[in-house]
């Protein structure tokens, strides 16, 4: 068996792209699937923790999550959508009416 | 009355979920209304609906809180499925307070909303958020809490875009969202980090892990820790998290704005008191009172620098409303073990109080927005004259935000404070108590601008929006009568506090 602490740094080397894209990033689509990322780093942890500690609660809850993570994808898509209508543009950095 | 209040302790079980129940249902009613009848020509109906619904859930809260379901008189806390939600007095208490919020936000909603085309996804989202707050003060589960997070959150960034052809409230939105939408993914994977040193979801079982000692993953449980608090940061409008509040507070529908600073709010709260203080012993590897001190002081003082610099009301209003996350930051940041109960209670109570003062004075500004008076302290001048009424209620909401004695306000913060400077916490309460006195600078420019500066230009208002009038009335004498009547409010909140303290 692969040593949890392995599962560990795959899952935090995955979360740290995730953190990096959201922050270079300034397409709004780019930015979700830097967030898919995030939250996928935490179903590595899920996963790999349930089966070394011998019980289903984790793998379950990744179901949760991806689940959850499509439900944010439809409403992040949505507002996207009446972004570029308004702006003509998805570049999360365009839209500054308000003093940020 | 007496044969009723016996009967809470017959009804089956899953019975004590009724109040979040009741909102959900409602919810899902209107969408089938929606459905049969896209085109209603009777807002009204659906308005009813709403509010009846948000009613029923408050009367059924406020039930079984005076029956004792679920409390240590009855037989303690009810656990259901599995014991990912328990539904105890401090659950109850908070359901009482979101369905008090819903019903206010919607029966405001009728006048804002007056000739928009699609008002029942309005009310069936606003329902759907109350159902994920309801469920967050329930969740006795790490995996309960996510879910009831999201679902609190996802129908709220639709509902701050909601005017889809205002630039400024899809900006909101977007903003909103970005900033949601990371901290979720923080939270989730704080969760996986805690999950990973103990093995378990349940709070419970999370304490007596981390109590026990988990070998060789302290700093995994540690890090996982401040992630998820990180999340509760979010949720609550806390620093590091708060940018996204002042932003999405202005762009948003103002009934909104009100929905999100208060109900929201207590939310966040209601969650991360009972996940700190059921799930983590206060040496899992990390010492999260001292993490919440920091917080609360930097977040109260940032929020009340930042109102005071402000032109536009909302805005004021928005960086006040970090100032209060701040405050009631102070129930986590001075809890102490055993006797932690009572600065809990002490916080719980003022986010009551807050959720009325706060959803009345955002509604006072959809009322403004609804004239179309303009944003900026200057443009309320004057308005004391032509709206008397609004402006008592308006007055009466920024004396009791800003904590003078005549007012609700007043003692949530008393005991706030005492509550610190009795657990050895005195300069929580001294930081806590400077900030009040200049939160009362920026509140009382609103009421100088009401009452003693006369209007710059002529201008008539239109009409009377009795609804959203009705709700702000309702909201400031709901603040007035928190006066009287807070011995019940800070006993009742003390004491399902102290319940959950292990």
């Amino acid at each position: 068996m692969v040593p949890p602490q392995y599962y560990l740094l795959l899952a935090a080397a995955v979360f740290c792209i995730g953190v990096f894209g959201l922050l270079t990033r300034r397409n709004a689509l780019l930015f979700l699937m830097s967030v898919e990322l995030m939250l996928n780093a935490a179903n590595i942890n899920l996963v790999a923790f349930s089966y070394y500690w011998g019980n289903v609660t984790g793998q379950t809850f990744g179901l949760f999550t991806m689940a959850l993570a499509a439900a944010e994808v439809a409403i992040g898509i949505g507002i996207i959508l009446v972004l570029y209508r308004n702006f003509h543009e998805i570049d999360v950095t365009e839209a500054t009416t308000m003093r940020w | 009355m007496e044969p009723l209040l016996m009967q809470a302790d017959q009804l089956p079980q899953w019975t004590a979920l009724a109040p979040a129940l009741a909102l959900g249902l409602t919810g899902l009613l209107l969408i089938l209304i929606d459905s049969v009848d896209p085109d209603s020509s009777r807002p009204a109906l659906l308005a009813g609906i709403a509010t009846v619904g948000s009613l029923a859930s408050l009367g059924l809260a406020g039930w079984f809180l005076s029956a004792g379901t679920g409390q240590a008189g009855t037989g303690g806390g009810i656990s259901l499925f599995g014991d990912a939600l328990v539904v105890d007095g401090m659950a109850l208490f908070f359901q009482a307070l979101f369905a008090s919020v819903t019903a206010l936000v919607v029966v405001a909603s009728y006048d804002y909303l007056h000739d928009h085309p699609h008002r029942a996804e309005f009310y069936s989202l606003v329902l759907f958020a109350a159902t994920g707050m309801a469920l967050m003060a329930a969740a006795n589960s790490l995996a309960v809490a996510f879910i009831a997070l999201e679902l609190a959150s996802l129908p709220s960034y639709a509902l701050v875009a909601f005017l889809k052809r205002d630039a400024g409230s899809v900006e909101a939105g977007l903003k909103y969202f970005l900033i949601g939408a990371l901290s979720s993914s923080v939270f989730a994977f704080g969760i996986s980090l805690v999950y990973a040193a103990t093995g378990s979801l349940l709070l419970p079982d999370v304490y007596a892990a981390l109590s026990g000692g988990v070998e060789g993953l302290t700093g995994v449980a540690a890090v996982g820790i401040l992630m998820v608090a990180g999340g509760f940061a979010f949720k609550t409008a806390s620093v590091p998290f708060h940018f996204w509040a002042p932003e999405a507070y202005e762009g948003a529908p103002a009934p909104v704005s009100a929905f999100l600073s208060s109900a929201s709010k207590a939310a966040g709260f209601a969650l991360a008191f009972r996940v700190f203080v059921v799930g983590f012993p206060l040496d899992a590897g990390i010492d999260w009172v001292l993490l919440f001190q920091v917080l609360a002081v930097v977040t109260m003082t940032l929020g009340n620098f930042a109102a005071a610099t402000q032109e536009e009301v909302k805005r004021m209003l928005a960086y006040s409303s970090i100032g209060h996350a701040g405050y009631a930051l102070i129930g986590l940041a001075a809890f102490s073990g055993g006797a932690g109960g009572d600065v809990l209670g002490a916080s719980m109570a003022h986010l009551l109080v807050y959720g009325f003062m706060n959803t009345g004075a955002f509604l006072f500004v959809a009322l403004a927005e609804h004239w179309g008076v303009g944003r900026t302290f200057d443009d309320y001048a004057g308005l004391a004259s032509r709206a008397p009424m609004a402006s008592v209620a308006m007055s009466v909401f920024m004396f009791s935000l800003a904590g003078l004695p005549p007012f609700g306000g007043f003692f949530s913060k008393y005991f706030l404070f005492m509550g610190a400077i009795d657990a050895g916490f005195w300069w929580l309460a001294a930081v806590g108590a400077i900030n009040s006195a200049l939160s009362l600078f920026y509140y009382s420019r609103v009421v100088k601008a009401l009452w003693l500066n006369d209007a710059v230009g002529e201008f008539e208002l239109g009409s009377t929006p009795t609804a959203l009038y009705a709700a702000i009335v309702f909201a400031a004498v709901a603040t007035v009568l928190l006066l009287p009547g807070f011995a019940p409010v800070i006993e009742t909140a003390q004491s399902v506090a102290t319940t959950i303290v292990p």
